[in-house]
């Protein structure tokens, strides 16, 4: 509740700090406001779109936020989705099996090269107490030159050199009967995978044995470890289910909102995931909603540019700064307790039972 | 207390907002521009990954359409995708048509499946798709009656900065620094060796470029590995370096302005558009000699101008080459003598002409 | 009469508590003066108040007979007002003499003039016997020196009045004593002291009136000459408290754990533990005295599983466990009540219930098929909360962050003697509580031993250890100095084989 009242705060201050540079610049920060949530949300095929969008941000946020239950901060959320991507796309375009049996096969494939790009540093952490930050960006770059080595050479596709070939359609995400309903919307199964993927964390971390470890020894391994848990073992296992999400986060980008991959890029939804983590307060129903938060942004910047005056550099500034302030929900932490206390502290207040 | 209040006042904002937006949907337009341009062409662009400002296709393109904008009176409008799928793409060429840009010009092969795409769910618009075709990723292209696909010749740009190069420089050693290996710039890599080995045979100049010293980065955006590339090729010798490799090059181009400054002699051609600005290391001497060119504002205005004269290619492939001035080197050239533009340009004339052919494969070239 | 310091009807409120309630404390010119309370009585805050870290919502304050008003710690500070607090706030990597000036640098020029300080500093050392060494760094001295370092701050700003919280907490008897002298010299030099403390032996030693508080009230002051340990201990806890532990003799039985020429490493890889051996049955509690920093830790955590053994065999029950997993031991039987309870005993942003848990949660009935039965924990944990008195604002579902030091030093005891170990470890188990809770857990651990059980306890309170154990094991450097049946030693014979001065009478 109170964590849900903070992230309100946070996005309210982002709106009210993005607005101020819109008057700055000469805008209507309420019509920009207005573009921006026409832009996301005007039609069905836009609401698809939006949705679409927050699919790999429910993903990564819930990577980050998973880690960083156990006290680790995966950053290498963007090369486990490389990863994740470039196994499905793989499997895709290497084998032939009917459609819902390449379906589980490219989301199962995915799932594990996510996880095992998350095993490296979940291993060196335990093992040898290399910190993970350090590991996981330099995870980052060895899958990225990977797609860049294995795109070309094994997947090329024939018109453009710097993707992969085009998954056939049968082999994608994307079903027919989604993107009609959504009037052509690319939206596709990755949003379900997303919603299913956050009940099962939810109920991982909050209901289940291993939950109950995991968050021991991310908020106080010395006393987990008293308790008889294995620390190290939860260590690697957290980061494997991390990684493992952000794998399909990769898989829903990659053959869900795209059909190709292309080299020389690391996906900003890794990233942006952190962010994800912090406004939803790491908690798995929190990280779905701040994924759609993002969604609505990223999906309203270019309706509300092509309709007002904002150079699409500012928007992106203007986005960014409600970002900002969204993850300095800490902040907003602190300043409550203040108010509270100051307000406790008044004889008046006074409440019954604390 | 104060909390609420606070909270009280926001959602007052944020009611108000949504109330007078209801009134403002129609008066968007009215808004941007003069009052002449209100029934004007609007012409919109799309940006592929990169600033507008990247000494590249996205200035090239967005400079003619300003150009068109100035002269030929109509609205212009970019927009920067949030990342670089197909679906990316086409939610900002969305945006552009549902805000009434019907004239979509798109930078670069990136957008071939978009535009595939968008050809058909937007017929009603026009597309130009520079330096690719729309296709589905699979087939044979498909350029649909709305849409033109416009392609240049870079090795023959590469081939006359070589040549221009051979001449001014008459002996030493060449190198070239690409970014990613895709044929735009395997194209110029290979015209660029093609010019520097015409001038070897029929123009008496001795310019070598060796294996090892034909490098792609594999990317355009590392500015820092473009300087170290540089540093070691300088080191091991070579006074000249073609680099086409976007910000790549522009670390090779900051490793020659430090080396000139501490008073060696080495030189960088510059590619795409003319980069001599981006060279200079002090008042107006620059270390760029001359630049491989392709005029993308030619061809975004051309296409804008043809639209409003009734003349829209619909349907067609357009190749820009020396032949229709689609390529060459800049027209001023500090760097470049008197008696090097002459000869270039009637290298420039005989390939117009036809009478000389430059290859667009590797044939038995580096890389 | 002059009174250097006067607080006058003082009330603070915290959200649901009133922490202090119309409080008054006077503090003559050169007196020691005792603020006695139990754990949450409300010292803290009275004097958080007068150090200007809380604002009185009520109430009067002078110094020298002038009404001040302290709104921030600066505003003490140039009241002549200092504190010694309970954590000592020093740069590690700083001289003692850099951490004294922080804050107060004095400049030669633009640049800092250290030796200038050193100097001074080295002369108030020997005014007032503090013995303080201005070059060596924090990070290489003892905890007692630190604390010398905290007092010297004080005097290096020429403080009049100095607040100690807690003091001796952390200190060994001897430096406890060291302690006691620097008292009684700066009272000689003319500074006046308050010391917040729950120690009725030192009041009686070094103070010379002292104000008891209790619920956050004023119960009196009093001429500690004309007090006796009892009547402080009655009028702190507000009934009458049992100072003798009622303990029948002991019946020792089988051997529960086994320590064979046990060595292991301390963190900083040097041998601290060298071929210990100790038995310990059932039906006896074994005391472990020694010095602070002598292989106590590294011996607890070799049992317990938490630190590699170098060389040697542990075995409970017959079994050898040398190397097997935490997780095993605990199922053999041991219960490990932790030295500290920030650290190891609790996960303090779990609720307390769950913590109540924490090495059961996945045996049934709290856990099926790696599902948590939420209902069968609360049950669980509320009959601990119930038979061990553990207090707190929401029961089961605070945090255990929230709760006061006492009670969670009892959930931690509740929670280890409930899983009914064989072998119970207990580490400085009353370490910081109040007379009241001490009383209480000392009988805890007397019962779980007649109940057949074995209890190791380690302590540094020699107190402690000769009142509860029935043998004691003597540590020093790493070494077992010899074994003594309590019912046949005293403090003195004790004390010098910590100092490593063996006997020859060992059992």
């Amino acid at each position: 509740m109170r964590n849900t009242i903070v992230s309100i705060i946070a996005i309210l201050l982002g709106l009210i700090a993005g607005g101020l540079l819109m008057l700055a610049i000469g805008s209507n920060p309420i019509e920009g406001y207005n573009y921006l949530l026409q832009g996301a949300l005007i039609n069905i095929e836009r609401i698809g779109n939006t949705l679409a969008t927050a699919t790999p941000l429910i993903f990564t946020g819930l990577a980050v936020a998973f880690a960083f239950r156990t006290g680790l901060f995966n950053i290498g959320a963007a090369g486990q989705m490389l990863a994740g991507g470039l196994a499905a796309t793989a499997i895709a375009l290497t084998f032939e099996f009917s459609r819902p049996v390449m379906l589980i096969l490219m989301i199962l494939g995915g799932l594990l090269a996510g996880a095992l790009f998350a095993l490296i540093p979940g291993i060196l952490k335990a093992r040898f107490n290399v910190h993970e930050v350090v590991s996981t960006i330099m995870m980052n770059w060895i899958a990225y030159w990977s797609v860049y080595y294995i795109v070309p050479g094994y997947f090329k596709g024939p018109s453009l050199e710097t993707e992969s070939q085009k998954l056939p359609d049968e082999y994608t995400l994307r079903a027919p009967f989604l993107s009609d309903m959504f009037d052509g919307s690319y939206i596709n199964y990755g949003i379900f995978l997303g919603i299913i993927a956050v009940i099962i964390i939810a109920f991982i971390i909050d209901k289940t044995t291993l939950g109950f470890e995991l968050k021991a020894v991310g908020f106080n391994r010395h006393a987990a470890e008293y308790a008889g848990m294995r620390v190290n073992r939860n260590i690697i296992l957290s980061m494997l289910i991390s990684g493992a999400l952000a794998g399909l986060g990769g898989v829903a980008l990659y053959t869900g909102n795209a059909s190709s991959m292309q080299i020389g890029l690391l996906p900003s939804q890794g990233y942006d995931g952190i962010a994800v983590a912090l406004l939803g307060a790491n908690n798995p129903i929190g990280v779905f909603f701040a994924a759609i938060l993002f969604g609505i942004l990223y999906s309203g910047t270019g309706f509300m540019n092509a309709m007002t005056e904002i150079p699409p550099e500012l928007a992106n500034t203007i986005i960014a700064i409600i970002i900002y302030f969204a993850a300095t929900s800490v902040l907003i932490h602190r300043i409550i307790d203040k108010v509270k206390r100051s307000k406790a502290n008044r004889p008046e207040h006074k409440k019954g039972e604390a | 207390m104060k909390k609420r209040r606070f909270g009280l006042a926001l959602s007052l904002v944020l009611a108000a907002g949504t109330l007078l937006s209801a009134c403002g949907k129609d008066e968007g337009n009215g808004a941007e521009g003069g009052k002449d341009k209100k029934d004007a062409l609007k012409v919109g662009m799309v940006t592929d990954a990169g600033t507008i400002d990247d000494k590249s296709f996205n200035q090239g393109t967005w400079e003619g359409i300003l150009q068109a904008s100035k002269e030929l009176g109509v609205q212009e409008k970019y927009l920067k995708p949030g990342g670089t799928t197909e679906a990316d793409y086409l939610k900002e060429i969305g945006n552009l048509y549902d805000a009434g840009y019907k004239f979509i010009v798109t930078p670069g092969f990136k957008f071939e499946t978009a535009v595939f795409q968008a050809q058909d769910k937007y017929k009603d618009a026009n597309f130009v798709i520079i330096d690719g075709s729309p296709n589905d990723g699979k087939n044979d292209p498909v350029v649909a009656d709305n849409t033109v696909s416009i392609f240049f010749a870079e090795h023959q740009a590469g081939f006359v900065a070589g040549v221009a190069t051979a001449l001014e420089l008459k002996e030493g050693e060449a190198g070239f620094i690409g970014g990613m290996e895709i044929p735009p710039v395997q194209k110029f890599n290979w015209g660029f060796q093609q010019g520097v080995a015409y001038a070897n045979e029929n123009l008496g100049t001795k310019i070598t470029i060796k294996k090892e010293n034909v490098v792609y980065q594999g990317s355009f955006d590392n500015v820092a590995a473009g300087q170290q590339l540089a540093a070691q090729m300088f080191d091991k010798g070579v006074n000249v370096i073609f680099a086409a490799a976007g910000g790549v090059g522009v670390g090779a181009i900051n490793e020659a302005k430090t080396r000139v400054k501490s008073g060696k002699e080495v030189w960088m051609v510059g590619v795409d558009v003319d980069q001599y600005a981006d060279g200079i290391y002090e008042g107006d001497k620059s270390v760029i000699l001359t630049s491989a060119m392709k005029k993308i504002d030619h061809a975004s205005f051309d296409m804008v101008k043809r639209f409003l004269n009734k003349d829209f290619p619909g349907g067609e492939t357009l190749i820009y080459d020396a032949a229709n001035d689609g390529v060459g080197i800049p027209e001023e050239n500090p760097n470049l003598s008197d008696e090097t533009v002459k000869q270039v340009k009637e290298v420039y004339e005989k390939l117009k002409a036809g009478e000389i052919e430059v290859s667009a494969e590797q044939g038995d070239l580096f890389k | 009469m002059s009174y250097v310091v006067e607080m006058f009807n003082i009330r603070k409120e915290f959200p649901g508590i009133v922490a202090n309630d119309n409080i008054s404390l006077s503090l003559k010119k050169g007196e020691i003066h005792a603020l006695l309370g139990e754990n949450g009585a409300g010292k803290s805050t009275l004097m958080g108040v007068l150090f200007g870290m809380y604002q009185p919502e009520r109430g009067i304050i002078k110094v020298r007979e002038k009404e001040v008003r302290i709104t921030n710690p600066n505003v003490a500070n140039q009241l002549g007002i200092g504190m010694v607090h309970q954590h000592f706030k020093l740069v590690e990597n700083f001289t003692v003499t850099e951490n004294i000036i922080l804050g107060s640098e004095p400049l030669k020029g633009l640049v800092l003039d250290i030796d200038k300080a050193a100097k001074r500093i080295e002369e108030l050392s020997k005014h007032y016997g503090l013995n303080v060494d201005p070059y060596a760094k924090i990070e290489d001295i003892s905890v007692g020196m630190q604390q010398r370092v905290e007092i010297m701050k004080m005097l290096y700003r020429e403080a009049e009045v100095l607040i100690f919280d807690e003091p001796t907490a952390v200190l060994t008897p001897a430096e406890i004593d060291e302690l006691m002298k620097i008292m009684r010299n700066l009272i000689k030099e003319g500074k006046s002291i308050i010391i917040i403390t729950h120690k009725l032996k030192e009041i009686k030693a070094v103070a010379d009136r002292c104000t008891v508080i209790r619920r956050g009230k004023s119960i009196g002051t009093v001429n500690v000459a004309e007090a006796s340990e009892e009547s402080l201990a009655e009028m702190m806890v507000g009934r009458h408290v049992n100072f003798k532990v009622d303990k029948k003799e002991s019946t020792p039985g089988d051997t529960v754990l086994k320590i064979d020429s046990v060595s292991a490493k301390n963190n900083r890889k040097v041998m601290a533990l060298k071929d210990f051996s100790l038995e310990v049955r059932r039906g006896e509690i074994v005391g472990i005295a020694g010095v602070d920093g002598n292989g106590q830790s590294e011996l607890v955590e070799a049992i317990t599983g938490l630190r590699k053994v170098e060389s040697g065999n542990i075995l409970i029950n017959g079994e050898d466990i040398t190397n097997a997993p935490i997780r095993h031991r605990i199922e053999k039987g041991i219960g490990h009540i932790p030295e500290d309870r920030h650290k190891r005993g609790l996960v303090l942003d779990y609720r307390l219930d769950s913590n109540m848990v924490l090495e059961v949660y996945n045996k049934r009935p709290f856990a099926k098929n790696g599902l948590l039965n939420f209902g069968e924990i609360r049950a669980y944990a509320e009959n601990i909360f119930k038979n061990f008195d553990v207090r707190s604002g929401e029961g089961g579902a605070s945090l255990a962050r929230t709760l006061s030091g006492g009670n969670q030093q009892k959930a931690i005891i509740g929670r280890e003697i409930e899983l009914d170990p064989d072998l119970l470890i207990a580490v400085q188990p009353t370490r910081g509580l109040d007379v009241g809770s001490i009383e209480y857990i000392h009988k805890r651990l007397i019962e779980h031993r007649d109940k057949g059980k074995a209890v190791l306890l380690v302590s540094l309170e020699l107190d402690e250890v000769l009142k509860l154990s029935d043998r004691i094991a003597i540590i020093n450097n790493g070494e077992l100095v010899g074994i003594v049946q309590a019912s046949e030693t005293n403090e003195n014979e004790v004390g010098l084989m910590m100092a490593g001065i063996s006997k020859e009478r060992s059992v």
